[in-house]
């Protein structure tokens, strides 16, 4: 038994009941085997805002895909999706990013809308935490097929706090694709994965 | 009898709800436990980054699997416990640990049955802790997390021992309540 904690007899006159001493003797005895909860990054605070996420409900999979990572955006702070009266398109789904170990705590989401026509998905892409750039756009997004970067997204930069929404288009047989990943230009090391 | 006091729903009802989509039941299980994952899967992995991805994942894992929870087999605290130890397991499993060198000596680390012990332990209290009324709480957490002494908790909170003590006694029989079965 772990020998931590306040004295039990400072917590519970020796004076008081002995059954019931022995009764709060044993939580006693609980409490000091456990740890305190860790104190919660903000990335992991819970919602504080009500939200909706407008989906088409015949999409089943998409709309799992889309509340979990709901979710995942509230959770990660970033109040995608949040409605609006249902005037703006609906995602089909929506993809959370993680941030690698190059660029631990940042964070990310791509909103994929229904393909038009010709094949093309439009998305919109939130990302939080990234170095802002000082010039040009130094951040593509790619699809990957066998662990390769395949398929160029788009490029976008980073704002001075970090952030980035910006819509892209998406001109693929999505299927044929894994991850989409987040590069810095000319590397190939992965800042962002799904 | 039973003196811990019943806030809003049961996490089963919570459960049962999230199952059925209400995202405002998974807003509030959420709540209660993002604090206990979070801790079981820092136990678990000991990387704070890696657990709080590892936390994330078990949240997802819970909102997909609810409609696996059957309300007539236990209660909700069991099922989330198992849900996102799996989760947090199987993410270790995605992504290893770094091999560690091979050690001369007995670890001085608990078995591993004897951690998941503590780790279900370390789940029940802390929620037996969150419904305890709010005048309660902070009476455990100064005494066992923050080392103050019933005077020391007295001076910082600005009220009288007695009622710290009276206070401390209170929750530490809630809490004896809620964790009978242990």
């Amino acid at each position: 038994m772990v020998t931590r904690g306040p004295d039990f007899d400072d917590l519970v006159d020796p004076e008081f009941n002995e059954l019931a001493r022995e009764r709060l003797r044993r939580v006693h005895e609980l409490l000091v085997t456990v740890e305190p909860l860790p104190e919660l990054p903000s990335k992991l605070a819970p919602p504080r805002v009500p939200y909706s996420v407008r989906l088409a409900p015949q999409r089943r999979r998409g709309a799992l895909l889309a509340l979990a990572a709901a979710f995942g955006i509230l959770a990660l702070g970033l109040g995608l999706l949040l409605g609006d009266g249902g005037q703006s398109p609906r995602p089909d789904r929506v993809i959370v990013l993680k941030g690698t170990k190059q660029a631990r705590g940042t964070t990310g989401s791509i909103a994929l809308f229904d393909a038009d026509a010709a094949g093309n998905w439009p998305l919109e892409i939130t990302v939080n935490g990234l170095v802002p750039s000082a010039k040009g756009r130094p951040y593509q997004l790619w699809l990957m097929k066998r662990g390769k970067l395949a398929a160029f997204c788009g490029s976008f930069r980073a704002e001075a706090d970090g952030s980035t929404v910006v819509p892209m288009n998406a001109p693929y047989k999505l299927r044929e694709y894994g991850a989409w990943v987040v590069v810095r230009k000319g590397s190939k090391v992965p800042l962002l994965t799904t | 009898m039973r003196v811990v006091e019943r806030r809003g729903p049961t996490d089963g009802e919570l459960i049962q709800r999230i199952a059925g989509g209400d995202r405002p039941a998974f807003e509030e299980l959420y709540g209660r436990y993002i604090s206990a994952v979070l801790g079981l899967a820092l136990r678990r992995l000991g990387d704070r980054g890696r657990a709080e991805d590892a936390a994330q994942d078990a949240f997802v894992a819970i909102w997909r699997s609810a409609r696996t929870y059957d309300a007539n087999r236990g209660t909700g605290a069991p099922w989330l416990y198992a849900v996102a130890r799996n989760a947090i397991t199987d993410g270790l499993r995605r992504s290893p640990e770094p091999t560690a060198e091979p050690q001369d000596s007995p670890s001085d680390e608990p078995d591993p049955a004897d951690s998941a012990d503590l780790a279900w332990t370390a789940w029940r209290v802390h929620r037996a802790l969150q419904v305890l009324p709010e005048h309660e709480r902070p009476m455990i957490e100064l005494a066992y997390w923050n080392g103050l002494t019933q005077s020391e908790i007295a001076d910082s909170l600005g009220i009288p021992l007695g009622t710290v003590k009276t206070r401390t006694r209170s929750a530490l029989a809630r809490l004896a309540d809620a964790l009978e079965d242990i």
